[in-house]
This record gives structure tokens, sequence and C-alpha cells, in this order.
């Protein structure tokens, strides 16, 4: 595993921003490369690749060609070796996988699952994605075929999700069927057993291509077998796939099937939003959040409703009683997994960001330029919150007013 | 009209049985409870002179004024009705004993109506008990003029006939005032004393505060309504007389929780006889509204009856109600009783301890931590296990503190303590399990009485002489509850056991110069076991010098952590642990010293605090460790 | 309306005593609401019935059988004969193989559509219930369902009534032996082990301490942050809302009300300011 190397002092001034009276850094810029060379291994490697070989073979000759490079963080290492994706022509077998997609996007657990049909497809087989809408991200997650199936993503009849999956399985004859352990993939996965009459292998906790391995019985025993045809794969279980990307070709299935047996019984399905002013924090989708920079707390409840989140709060506040406990954002609190945290006036201790591990977009603002909270931020304003909150309040009330009237 | 003065005495005595008996209908709506009249009525003088004074003493204005009051009434009532012997009535000399007896009547009425006007203090009622005053004097005053004036000048008087229609309708207004009034609480109280559903505490010297057990075969389980209590409960309820000194004493009330002992109890009269006087003291603070439904054949508790269930939550079983009644009533038994229904009947105990009743029934400890990991805090101290062993002097019982980080730090310097003396030790490991004592204050008699007999069968394998425990709580389970199902054994708290180690010279310890120390009593070792002297000698031993809180000894404040009271969290105005602190404060002390591993957590959970917390273990260890430090340089001098 | 509540025999985690899954205790909860509950326990064992008296129910059946054997044939049979208009059913089943399969299957051989992850239900109009089925993040799917039908009971249901001694030992338990059914119908039972703990896959592991940190507290994913000093107040309270906007938390500043859902928002600012 390799390390990068960094200069912690030429990063250090590099980052510091001029005009202040005390010294300021501003982290978050990339420092600017140091005058020592360092190695790259990887780099190193590649470039002693031979190329048009079967396997990996490096010429160990071709020593000291791109060695030195910059010492700033890399961008991620999927978006540098992105250009030739694997190809499988004719696979022996296929592995077809049911992502959940939820927001049309792939989920983590749909990654890991995708990992999971890799491991289960080996160098033979391929990959089959049955998905509702095609994605850019389903080749790097180690698809080698996509068949589109349209469909109203607003629509609730599983029965009929459930038959198109049987009709891809009796279309293409894949040797797996794999679905995510989750609520959505969960309950299809077990409609498809019923309706096929084959057993499931639920929860699988270890897949390989030889064997898979689930819980029992109240977690007391562990069940193993040769990997079945229908699967489906516990979250946080299994590694996503990691390899190069893989082709995610397009396929056409024809998915015809005959009404399913209870049609009609479900007579209406409405969606109704979470309220965001009662909804459990760990249920949130947006949260903003006081910390100990925040006084006006009445304020505050006006742009959490004004912005329609569902508020939180740091550990300070909630121990001086000042809003619920139940508001507690933290390892010790509540573990969001909103999309969007907004932070105002928390300076992030790493409990509370623990907290926020798994939110996408993060918005802090807070008066000190190095608070964590600012480094973990997508978007980090330096200013009292006690005077951004007013100014928000302020400008959706004048947006109000143009659009309104 | 020497007759009539006498008949006044035999018609307001009429009057009064009269009143008691129409009362006692409903007193006998409850359930049958066994009572032996003779020997309660012999022992009854002794309770009332020794029992009754000693708490009734605590407030010196009010014994005094009640021995005048009290003491003139039935002397002069009963002098007066001698009356009706001729010899008697012609005597003049008797009629000024009489007259005698009626001042002091007139002074203690003079007392009690000091102690209301001008301004009733805040924890009496009002309602009747404002009139009791000029009851009282109108008879006092009414019989001590017409004495007065029978010795003077003779029966035959312009006098008399004023004065004794004065003291006519003092009189029969008091004797009225039995079935429904203040004067209710002469005659049940003294009824009560005699037939007390706990004899035992007038007679052990140390308090009976063991649960009594409940028959899981019973047709129903608990209290409901009024009528499930049984008919001596209901007569101690009546007793009660209103003085507040449950409601000064009680740290539910004190931090605006919805409870008041004193509300209590009247509402558990006003359940049963619905038509009764309203209640006209103290409400409970932040009370929770009620529909107020009630009858003797309608539940007590829920929103639409008489009582919030909020209210039956808030209680941390402290006993400081019970410590400070003046009339003997058990207001932790009733409470217990109607939570018992709430929890095995309804399914409703506060929704926060669902979970932790659970976990007490499905995996025999409240937090559900496995019970292997009850020994884990003392990781590289040796902890022998008594399976290994088979017997032991003495088996330390760790309890659930065990499992807490903080109260890890106490055990661990009681075992180093342990060791230290030499002590011949062992643990029951992960045979030990919860002693069911939250269980059973929330009212889940099963699983309480499932835990207790497992430990039972657990701890009579094993040859040991006495149990030692650091936790109150399990002390008082041990020690009193088991005995009921057949666990007798001798239990020890660590404080005294400590002292004993300190006096046979096992731990020779340092003197420790902490500043100034103020020991917290655990409600469960002072009020529940009446140890409160152990643990301040152990603290003397070690050379602190110690200060008292205003509230101490067996008249201690709760830390707040009894009774399920913290996992109900029933909101109110103030934490009682904050309270508490507050108190310690006051004193100046640096350290606050506890003996519990509930107060440990409720006192250090404090925010602002400027004592430290410390328990009693924890201290002695400093002062063997100081001890040991000093030594060289004693043997160097 | 009739319900009838298929109870398991759970274990619990940590003592191992046999316990009421959760979400079947849940779902007992949930029927009280609606009428009439019977419980169905199909197992050696009767603790199952003997826990869903307590947790509130007056009535239950144990239908005895073997271990391992396949509950579903005697399951099916009985909801047949007693014909309930909605069976309820935790959301996986313990003490089995946990396939949590058995409502599908039960669903499958009665003919009737199944409903998963139920948190409230609500009988309509004539014949049918409105279920609310719980998605991610809070948000609820409203279903309105002809009876009868089959339904799973999500964690976030109501939580159960806790265990009632006084209930557990009033209630009354039917005691049925079953005919003697196919073993675990097909496949042959799996090869078991004893079951070993593995650590949870970490999202981004890294190398040293610090990057595991980074990992935990989601630091590493931070790319492309963008931090504004000395601005005006109102100017940062214009990129904020532009970046919420951006990522589509809140609602373009066009539309009619002031958060991305209008009536929960102004709502809740009525709360807010009331």
């Amino acid at each position: 595993m390799t390390r990068l190397r960094r200069d912690p002092r030429t990063e250090r001034a590099a980052a510091r921003t001029s005009g202040a009276e005390r010294p300021r850094y501003d982290l978050a810029l990339k420092a600017a490369p140091s005058r020592r060379p360092r190695r790259d291994p990887r780099a190193e490697a590649a470039a002693q690749r031979v190329p048009a070989a079967a396997r990996l073979r490096l010429d160990r000759s071709q020593f000291g060609a791109a060695t030195v490079v910059a010492t700033h963080v890399p961008e991620r290492q999927t978006d540098k070796a992105s250009p030739k994706p694997i190809i499988v022509e004719n696979p022996d077998f296929l592995v077809l996988v049911v992502p959940d997609m939820a927001g049309g996007r792939l989920g983590e657990h749909d990654r890991q699952l995708f990992g999971a049909a890799r491991e289960l497809a080996g160098k033979t087989g391929a990959t089959l994605a049955l998905v509702g809408a095609s994605s850019a991200d389903l080749g790097p997650a180690g698809a080698d075929r996509v068949a589109v199936v349209a469909r109203d993503p607003d629509a609730y009849d599983p029965d009929a999700r459930a038959a198109e999956v049987v009709a891809a399985m009796r279309a293409l004859d894949p040797k797996h069927v794999l679905f995510p352990e989750s609520a959505d993939g969960g309950d299809l996965a077990r409609r498809v057993s019923v309706l096929t009459g084959e057993p499931l292998f639920t929860e699988a906790e270890q897949v390989s291509a030889s064997a898979l391995g689930r819980p029992a019985r109240c977690r007391k025993v562990e069940q193993r077998s040769v990997p079945t045809r229908l699967i489906s794969v516990a979250a946080d279980s299994v590694a996503s796939y990691s390899g190069a990307p893989r082709e995610a070709r397009n396929e056409q299935v024809d998915l015809a099937s005959g009404p399913a047996k209870t049609a009609g019984a479900i007579v209406s399905a409405t969606r109704i939003p979470a309220d965001p002013a009662t909804v459990p924090l760990a249920l949130a989708d947006f949260v903003v959040s006081a910390g100990n920079g925040v006084t006006d707390l009445d304020m505050f409840r006006q742009v959490v409703a004004a912005l329609g989140a569902t508020p939180g709060a740091s550990r300070v506040l909630c121990d001086a009683g000042l809003m619920p406990r139940a508001a507690q954002v933290g390892a010790s609190g509540t573990v969001l997994g909103a999309s969007c945290y907004f932070a105002l006036g928390i300076a992030g201790a790493p409990q509370h960001l623990q907290g926020v591990a798994d939110c996408e977009h993060i918005v802090a603002v807070n008066t000190d330029l190095h608070a964590a909270m600012i480094a973990r931020a997508g978007l980090g304003i330096i200013q009292d919150a006690q005077l951004v909150m007013p100014a928000i309040l302020e400008e959706l009330e004048r947006e109000r007013r143009e659009t309104g009237t | 009209m020497t007759a009539a003065f006498a008949a006044l005495a035999f018609l307001m005595t009429g009057l009064a049985t009269a009143q008691t008996l129409r009362r006692a209908a409903l007193w006998r709506l409850g359930a049958a409870a066994p009572v032996d009249w003779v020997s309660g009525l012999a022992k009854l003088p002794k309770r009332y002179l020794v029992d009754v004074h000693h708490v009734v003493a605590r407030d010196p204005y009010a014994s005094r004024m009640h021995a005048i009051v009290a003491g003139g009434l039935l002397a002069a009532t009963m002098l007066a009705g001698f009356a009706i012997l001729p010899p008697l009535a012609g005597s003049r000399f008797y009629w000024s004993v009489v007259a005698l007896a009626f001042a002091m009547t007139l002074a203690g009425s003079l007392l009690v109506g000091a102690r209301r006007y001008p301004k009733t203090p805040k924890r009496l009622s009002k309602g009747g008990f404002q009139r009791l005053p000029f009851l009282l004097l109108a008879y006092a005053a009414g019989g001590t003029a017409a004495a007065l004036s029978i010795a003077l000048s003779g029966p035959e008087n312009p006098v008399l006939l004023v004065a004794l229609l004065v003291a006519a309708g003092g009189g029969l207004g008091l004797a009225y005032e039995v079935k429904d009034g203040p004067m209710r609480h002469a005659v049940a109280g003294a009824l009560h004393l005699i037939a007390h559903p706990r004899q035992k505490r007038f007679e052990q010297g140390r308090p009976d505060a063991a649960l009594l057990p409940l028959d899981l075969d019973a047709p129903k389980l608990g209290a409901e309504l009024p009528a499930d209590f049984t008919w001596n409960r209901l007569l101690g309820f009546d007793a009660c007389v209103q003085c507040g000194r449950c409601e000064t004493a009680c740290p539910a009330f004190a931090a605006g929780q919805p409870l008041n002992p004193k509300r209590l109890i009247q509402d558990l009269v006003g359940a049963l006889a619905p038509d009764g006087p309203t209640y006209q003291g103290s409400p409970y603070p932040n009370a929770r509204p009620v529909a107020g439904e009630a009858g003797p054949l309608f539940k007590v508790i829920g929103p639409d009856a008489k009582i919030h269930p909020d209210t039956l939550w808030s209680c941390t079983t402290c006993r400081a109600c019970v410590e400070e009644c003046p009339m003997m009533i058990e207001h932790v038994d009733a409470i217990i009783s109607l939570r018992r229904h709430q929890t095995l009947e309804l399914s409703a105990p506060p929704q926060k301890s669902f979970e932790t009743l659970a976990n007490l029934r499905e995996a025999d400890e409240p937090g559900a931590r496995p019970l292997t990991a009850r020994g884990d805090f003392a990781a590289g101290i040796e902890l022998p296990v008594i399976s290994k062993r088979g017997e032991a002097d003495v088996l330390l019982w760790l309890g659930d503190g065990a499992y807490d980080m903080r109260y890890g730090r106490t055990l661990r310097a009681l075992i180093k303590l342990f060791h230290e003396a030499g002590v011949d030790f062992a643990v029951l490991g992960e045979e030990e399990r919860d002693t069911g004592d939250l269980a059973r204050r929330l009212g889940d008699e099963a699983t309480y009485q499932g835990l207790a007999k497992a430990n039972i069968e657990t701890l009579q394998k094993y040859r040991f002489n006495r149990i030692v425990t650091s936790d109150p709580h399990a002390l008082h389970a041990l020690r009193n509850e088991y005995r009921a199902f057949g666990g007798d054994f001798e239990v020890v708290h660590h404080t005294a056991f400590l002292l004993e180690l300190i006096d046979a010279g096992k731990l020779p310890t340092g003197k420790l110069d902490a500043g100034t120390v103020t020991y917290h009593d655990p409600c469960y070792l002072g009020r529940y076991n009446g140890e409160t002297e152990a643990p301040r000698k152990v603290l003397d031993r070690i050379g602190l010098s110690r200060v008292e809180m205003a509230r101490h000894g067996r008249r201690s404040m709760c830390c707040g952590g009894g009774g399920g009271a913290p996992i109900a969290d029933i909101p109110g105005d103030a934490r009682i642990p904050d309270l508490r602190m507050a108190q310690a404060a006051e004193t100046g002390a640096e350290m606050v010293a506890v003996a519990c591993p509930t107060c440990t957590a409720m006192l250090e959970g404090v925010t602002g605090r400027t004592a430290e917390i410390r328990d009693v273990a924890e201290l002695v260890l400093m002062a063997v460790e100081t001890g040991r430090a000093d030594e060289p340089r004693r043997a160097a001098a | 309306m009739r319900i009838a509540v298929l109870l398991s025999a759970g274990r619990h985690p940590v003592s191992g005593k046999p316990t009421l899954p959760r979400t079947e205790a849940q779902a007992i909860r949930m029927a009280a609401g609606l009428g009439a509950a019977t419980g169905l326990h199909v197992g050696p064992d009767a603790f199952p019935a003997e826990a869903a008296l307590g947790h509130g129910l007056d009535y239950a059946a144990h239908i005895a059988c073997a271990a391992g054997s396949d509950p579903v044939g005697p399951l099916a049979a009985r909801i047949v004969s007693d014909a309930p208009d909605i069976v309820l059913a935790g959301r996986r089943g313990q003490g089995g193989d946990e396939t949590g399969l058995v409502p599908y299957a039960v669903a499958a051989r009665l003919g009737v559509p199944i409903v998963p992850d139920a948190v409230a239900m609500r009988p309509a109009t004539d014949g049918l219930v409105e279920i609310d089925q719980a998605l991610p993040k809070g948000v609820l799917r409203r279903l309105v369902v002809r009876t009868p039908v089959v339904v799973t009971v999500h964690p976030a249901a109501p939580p159960p009534l806790p265990f009632a001694f006084g209930k557990a030992r009033r209630g009354s338990i039917e005691r049925i032996a079953a005919a003697p059914t196919d073993l675990a119908a097909g496949a042959p039972p799996p090869e078991e082990r004893p079951y070993r703990k593995r650590p949870k896959m970490m999202r981004a592991a890294g190398g040293s301490a610090a990057d595991r940190l980074k990992a935990v507290t989601g630091e590493a994913t931070a790319g492309g942050a963008k931090v504004l000093d000395h601005q005006t107040p109102e100017d940062a309270a214009k990129e904020v809302l532009a970046f919420l906007r951006r990522v589509g938390v809140l609602a373009p500043a066009s539309a009619a009300g002031p958060g991305r859902r209008p009536a929960a928002s102004e709502d809740a600012s009525r709360h807010a300011t009331s």
C-alpha cells in the first residue's frame, strides 16, 4: 500500500492566505509540489509494464521513467486509469444483477452487489445488470452487460417487477441472479423465489465462486452452500468491484410476461414525503444543525423551517438543554443518513463528524477557518452563523416576494 | 345543667362513633387483611408515644401543639363525661379540674390557630383544616367558661347555658368532622396504628422496607381500583392529616415532577369516596390534566381517572415520604401496588422502560449486556470466581454498576482493598444475574420473582459466610426482599465491611488530606436499612474532615436514581441530582462521598458541579496508598 | 376485521433465551388496533405462542411439528380454514433458516398479495385496508389494498407493548398436532457450522490511522471543497442557498413555497412561530 509523501511545511506555507493580521491558512487549497523528488512506485510499475502481454509483466530494466511525480494528492486512482474497458465477448454464463438503484443512482450496496457478481462471474462469465434506467456508473461498478427495462419509477407494482425478473431469467438463463438484501431488493428476491419455486440463498455474507455463507438461527450457526441460482447479498459484507471498468454493453431482452396472479389487489399507492419537522433525525434527508456558534435558537428554528429541513444540534447544545437530546448529531447521538448536512457554528469534533460521515453534501458556516467542519464541508463559509441565519431568512423572503407576487 | 355537660361529652362520643362507622363502611370495600386486634390495641400507646412522637417531634412547634390540644381535648371530654356521676357533679374541685383541662385545650387551640393565621404555611392544606381552630376554640372556650362558671358559682348561673351552647357547637362540629373532615385523622390514625399493614416497623428497631411479595396466582395482579387495596391500607390513607411533611421531603416534588405524596394519598382517599370535600393543598407540580372520574370500583390510574400515570412513575421509591409521615402511611407500598397492575396487567409501564424490562426478562440484565462481561472492569486484577473454588468467606456481589466505566473504578478500588486486607473472597462471575430490583420497582413482579429465585438457587449452591456488596439496591434485595423467597443471607454493605477491616487493623490507612467531604446517604442504605453510621465512621477513620448537608442520615434526599425513575424520565422543572448537588455545594465541601453506584452515576452526571464525587471505597484506597507512601518516611524519621 | 399473526421462535442475541422477535411483537400491537387477532405458531415449542399472549394476544394456536420441517403447509392450511382478512408477520421469522420466505410462500400458497414493511394500518371501506409502508429516509408509501392480504411489519412500526405477565396468564393457547409434513421440501439442508462473526466491510479503508479516521468521519470524500472567506453575511446566504439548490435539497426560487416540500415546511414554520 503506497502512502504518498507530503511536505507539511511547504503545504502550510502555500496555504497561507494573505492580508490577515494573524496568520490564517486555507487548508482546502491543494498544496503546491514540494522541491524534494518523491518516488511513485505505482507510476514506476506502470512505466515498466510490458505492453501486449497476456499476463502482467514488468520490465525491471526500464528504471527511472516517471519516477518524479508531483507530491500533491492525486485525483482518485480510478479516474486516472479509465481508458480501456474490459470486454467479455462470449461469456460462458451470465450473472444477472438486479440492483436497487434508488433515485436512479448506484448506491454503495449496489456496488457491493456487483462486486459479488464479478466474484461469481470470474473471467469467463459476464455480469448483466437489469436496471430501470442506464447509468454511466454501471461499467466501472462491474457490469459487462446492461439490460434496460422501461418502467415508471414511481409506480408500485412489485409483482410486475418480479415477473420482469422471471422473464429475464427465462430469456437469458443466467447461472446466478443477485439481489441486494435491502428493503426493496430483499422483497423482490423473495417474490422471484416464490414465483419460480427456486430456493433463495438470502442475506449472503460470504460470496465466492465456490461457496456462499449466511447466518441462521439467530446468528448461532452459519449455513454454507455452493452458489445457488437465486442469491441475495447482505450489505457491507462483500467488497465492491475495484478492477478496471467493464464494458456495460447494452443488451436487448424480451421481457414479455403474463399478468400476475394477484393483479389489481393494490388499489392505490401514494408516496407521502417525510415531514422534515417530525421525521426522526436518523431518517431525515436534509439536516440543519446548530452548534456553539448559534446563540439565537428561535432564529435557528425559523431557518430550519424556512429551509424545510430537520433540526439537529451538537452535543454542547443538547447538554446545556437548549436542544432536545433526540436532536444530537454524532457518535453518541444520532448517526445521520442525510444526503445534505448544513452545520451552523459547529467546529466539528471527531465524534460529531462520525455522525455525518455518510452525508454526501456538507455546508458549514463557522468563524474559524481551521475548524474540522470546514475542512469536511463541500461549501465552507467563514462567517458568524449568527449573522448568516438572518441573511438566509432575508434572502428567502426576498425571493418569495419576487417570485410570489 | 351539669347533666347537660356530661350529655354533651356522650353525644360527641356517640356522634364520632357513628361517623366512624359510616366511614368504616367504605374501608370494608377493601380486600381482606388479617389483623390482630388484641395485640394491636395493647401496643397502641407505645406506638403512639414512641414511634409517632419520634416523627412528630422533628417539628417541635407541631409536637407541642399536638400534645397540648390533643391531650387537652381527650382529657377535658373524658372528665366532662364523668359529670354523670352525682358526687362529682356536685364537687367544685372536680369542675375546676375540668376547667383546667378545657383551658389547656384552649391554649392548644390558640396554638393551632396561630399556625394557620394570619398566614398558612405552604405545606399545610386548607379547606376543612382552616375551620378546625375555630371549632376547637369554640369547644374549648365554651367548655372552659362553663366549667369555670360551675366551679365558681354553682350549677345554676346565667353564663352556663350560653357557654354550654358554644361548647356544644364546637364539640359536635368536631365529632361530625370525624367522617370527612380534619378530625378523621384522629380516629383513623389510632385505628391505623392498631391495624397497620406493616406491624414489624414498630418492633424490629430498624426500618421494615421490604416490598411484600405478590402472589402471581392471584385473580388480579396489583391494585387497579381503590377496592383492590386491603382495608387497612384504605384506613391508612384516611389517617392522613395533610401536614405536608411528605411533600417537603419528596425529591420529585422538589424537582417539579408531577408527584406530591400528600396529594397522591388524598387522591386515593378521593378515589374511594368521590363525594368527600375537595382537596385544598398544594397540587402536583406541572400536574397533567385528568378527567378525575372516581369511585371505589373505578380505576385509579389513567388520564380519565383520578391519578395520571406520570404521577405514578415520577416516584423514586426513596421512602422520604414514609420516613416523614407522622401517621405511618406507607406511600411507597401504595405506589408499587398501583405500578404492579399497570405493568403486569395492562402492559403500561413508562414507554422508556419497555426495553429495560424486556432486557431484564430476556437477558437477566437491564442493559442486555452479556453476563460474562460483568467482570471485564477488573482486567488486570485478580478476581476469583466462586464456581472454581466452591466456597469463600465473602461473596462479593458486583451488581450492574460493574458494567459502568465510572463505577468500575470504585469496584477495582474495593477489590484492591480486599486483596490488601487478605480477604478470602470470590464473585459469582457469569452466574450473577441482576437482582431484579429495578423490575420490581417498575412493577414487573413476575420478572423480579424469576430473577430472585434463580439468584437464590445459584447462591445456595455455594458455601460462603456472607455477601458483601457496594450496591445498596442489591443489598436491600439480597438481605431483605429475598427472604420471602427462601433466601436468607447475611449481607453487608462495603462501607460497613471496610469499617470492620479498618477497625480490625487489616487495612493500615494513612490520613488523607483531601479537604472537607460531605457524605450523601443512599436511600436504600440509610432509609431502607438504617445504616448511616458505618460510612461516616470510615470517613472519620481516614482523617477526612466531614461536614453534613442539611438533609442527611435517614432524612437524606434522594439522588433521583431509584425506583426506575431515571428510566421513566418524567419531565419536570429541574433534575433531582442537580438539586442534591446544590445542597452539597451549600456545605462548601470539596468532595461528596457516595456509597452506591446509582448515586455515583446520578451525581457525577450533574453539569457544572464543583465538588468531586468519590465512593467511600476509593477514598479508603487513597488513604491506604497514602499510608504506604508515608511508611518509609516515618521509618526514616 | 380478523387478523392472524404469524409467530416464530426467536432467541435473544445476547442471552440466547427464547424471545418473541421484536417485529412480531410489533405486529401484535398493530393487529390489536385493527380487530380480533389470533397468533399462529408452527414449531416444536409452544413458547412463542405463550409470549405472544403476554404481548397482547388473547388467543394463539400452536401447531406442533418436528424441528426443521417446513411450516408453510400447516400455516397455509390453518389460515385457509380460519380465513382471516389480514395475515401479519414479522419482517423475518427467527429460529429456523431465517430466509424471510415464509410470508411470501404463504401468500403464494393462498394466492393473495403480500405487502412488505408496514408501519401502520387502518381499515378502509369494504374489504379494503390502508397500509403505510416504510421507505428509506422517513418516506412512506400509502397503499390501499384489497383484503385478504399478507403484510410484514417494519422495525420502524410503533414499539411493541411490553410483555405483561397477567395477560400471558389469561390468554388461551390451542394446541394442535400437525400432520407430519415433508421435511424442508426439496433442497437438502445446507452445511452448517458455528457462526463466526466477521468484521464489517469498511467503506473506504485506508492504511494509516489517520486514513481510517478520515474514512470514519467522511473527510476523505470531501473533494472539490470550496471555502469562502471575507464574505458579507448576505453573500454567504446566497452562496448557501445556491449550493443547497444545486444538491437538490432546496426547491428552486421560482417554486411556490419556501421549501422543497411546500406544505410540510409551511406547517413547520407555523409551529416555529406560534
